[in-house]
């Protein structure tokens, strides 16, 4: 991000929808690496998507995770703007996003007229 | 106004009101038509004022900050909270889904005189093929205008000729008589819950992002919810004037999804029996496949993937399959046999107690500055916000003692 604001965090990041770099939807912010809380100048590093990104994520969250698989991990630079969602620079597949999407896109593709 | 705008707002309304009823509506405002005649009307308009109130408050959301309610629910409860809500919300849409297919069904038997178990595949694959080929816009209305013959129910409660001063006077909250306390208390739960089922409200904040509302669409938001649910309340008001008329003096108790249909022939003879029985047919049908998409939609909102109709099926295959998924499960659930009546009355106690963690996060996002700019909560859509979250929390915690205490109404 060019200008820097202040934003918290919690209400303001996580939770929230990610959107890539062509307008669709690709996943929530599941999880923030933060470095730097150890009494130096905190920064977010990545943001963590999916699959045992929820492990930290309450007793739910700790079920969800286990079934589930790896997270993706987005670096922070990666990350256009910041409004009531989080867009960022590229298209999903780069970035390794909606591959639930891949994954299913041939059998729903079958159906006629999809 | 143009005259595009007023067709545009008139055919909103239309559909808004043939969508209004479904299942839960029918088989709530027709027992408890039969048990306490007009006497519980006051609260359908407690129902359906409330269902106006947080649906133009989550259509506003919608349309300013594009973000329908499992989004919210997500972003401001959290993971957790918002997973349990989430899960809470599946269990009562597809146990709503499936009285819907049952209720489908029985239109079905009734109209042709097959067999029900074997409508019932039929029943859902019909709801399944014209969710698949219909556009958004036109699934919405295809179902609400059929859904309008519904209507033979209100010129059905007029030709028996009520005591008009009776019913007036069931809008007045007051002493009862005809059933104990707790089974009164029971129905006042069951039709504030029947009017506001959680999944209108998930069906109505993704079809206005569906619509691709905008700050333009905030009147015709305020003018579809105000004048289409509370035209849809008149429909109501006639289901339980019909059965106070003609069931509650010979005491029957409505068990069957097709006996309300009966009060339509016996006031406008064959032709209201038909009107009825397809007014009810797509008024459920319509139903069942809002609660289907509604699950879709919280499912998608929630793990943030690309959802709706306005994407190609196979671009947003999770979101497609969760669908289809909801329409399997709610077909296997109406297979075991169990009586489409009895489920909705069950899908109906249990959404009460999701409507809480589903109606504060809509609150509290209305209320934010930052999203919602110069169009956030005035002090009436807060007045009555708050006031109808209290009214939510208290019978969300009274709706499944009361149906224990009451075995579902009986007594």
């Amino acid at each position: 991000m060019s200008k820097v604001t202040e934003v918290d965090i919690a209400l303001s990041i996580l939770d929230h929808q990610l959107v890539d770099g062509d307008g669709e939807n690709c996943g929530k912010v599941d999880d923030l690496e933060i470095t730097g809380l150890d009494g130096g100048s905190p920064e977010v590093v990545e943001i963590i998507v999916g699959g045992n990104a929820w492990r930290f994520r309450g007793r739910l969250g700790r079920l969800a995770a286990r079934l589930s698989g790896n997270a993706v991990h987005v670096p922070w630079p990666e990350v256009d703007s910041v409004t009531s969602v989080v867009t960022l620079k590229r298209p999903a597949a780069e970035l390794r996003l909606n591959r639930g999407d891949d994954r299913w896109a041939s059998l729903v593709g079958k159906l006629p007229g999809s | 106004m143009s005259v595009k705008n007023v067709l545009a707002v008139a055919l909103g309304i239309m559909s808004a009101i043939g969508g209004f009823v479904d299942i839960g509506d029918l088989v709530f405002n027709t027992q408890a038509g039969a048990i306490f005649g007009f006497q519980l009307l006051w609260v359908v308009v407690i129902g359906v004022v409330g269902i106006i109130v947080y649906s133009e408050m989550c259509g506003r959301v919608s349309a300013v900050a594009q973000r329908p309610v499992f989004d919210l629910v997500r972003e401001r409860t959290g993971f957790g909270a918002g997973l349990a809500t989430l899960a809470a919300s599946e269990v009562v849409n597809l146990m709503t889904c499936a009285a819907e297919v049952g209720g489908v069904a029985i239109c079905f038997q009734l109209l042709s005189g097959l067999p029900y178990r074997l409508l019932i595949p039929l029943a859902v694959l019909a709801l399944a093929v014209s969710s698949w080929v219909l556009p958004f816009r036109w699934l919405e209305r295809v179902f609400g205008y059929l859904g309008l013959s519904m209507l033979a129910f209100a010129v059905a409660a007029i030709k028996l000729h009520p005591d008009w001063g009776h019913v007036a006077h069931g809008f007045v909250p007051g002493s009862h008589s005809g059933g104990s306390l707790m089974v009164y208390l029971y129905f006042v739960v069951g039709l504030l819950g029947a009017a506001m089922t959680p999944y209108e409200v998930y069906f109505y904040s993704s079809g206005a992002v569906e619509d691709r509302w905008g700050v333009k669409e905030l009147r015709l938001n305020e003018v579809t919810a105000m004048i289409g649910y509370a035209l849809g309340g008149f429909l109501s008001f006639a289901l339980m004037i019909v059965a106070g008329v003609l069931f509650l003096p010979r005491g029957i108790s409505p068990q069957f999804l097709g006996t309300p249909a009966l009060t339509a022939e016996h006031a406008l003879g064959q032709v209201g029996l038909l009107l009825a029985l397809v007014g009810i047919l797509f008024a459920v049908g319509g139903a069942a496949v809002e609660t289907s998409f509604a699950g879709a939609y919280n499912l998608a909102q929630f793990f943030g993937w690309r959802w709706g109709k306005k994407e190609r099926p196979a671009a947003a295959s999770r979101f497609t399959l969760s669908w289809l998924a909801i329409f399997a499960l709610a077909l296997l659930l109406v297979m075991t046999g169990y009586d489409p009546v009895k489920l909705t009355e069950y899908s109906v106690i249990f959404s009460v107690v999701a409507l809480p963690l589903t109606y504060l996060p809509i609150l509290l996002v209305a209320n934010d500055h930052a999203y919602m700019g110069a169009n956030v909560n005035g002090k009436l859509a807060n007045f009555l916000g708050v006031l109808y979250f209290g009214l939510i929390l208290a019978i969300a915690v009274a709706a499944i003692p009361l149906m224990l205490l009451t075995h579902g109404g009986q007594g």
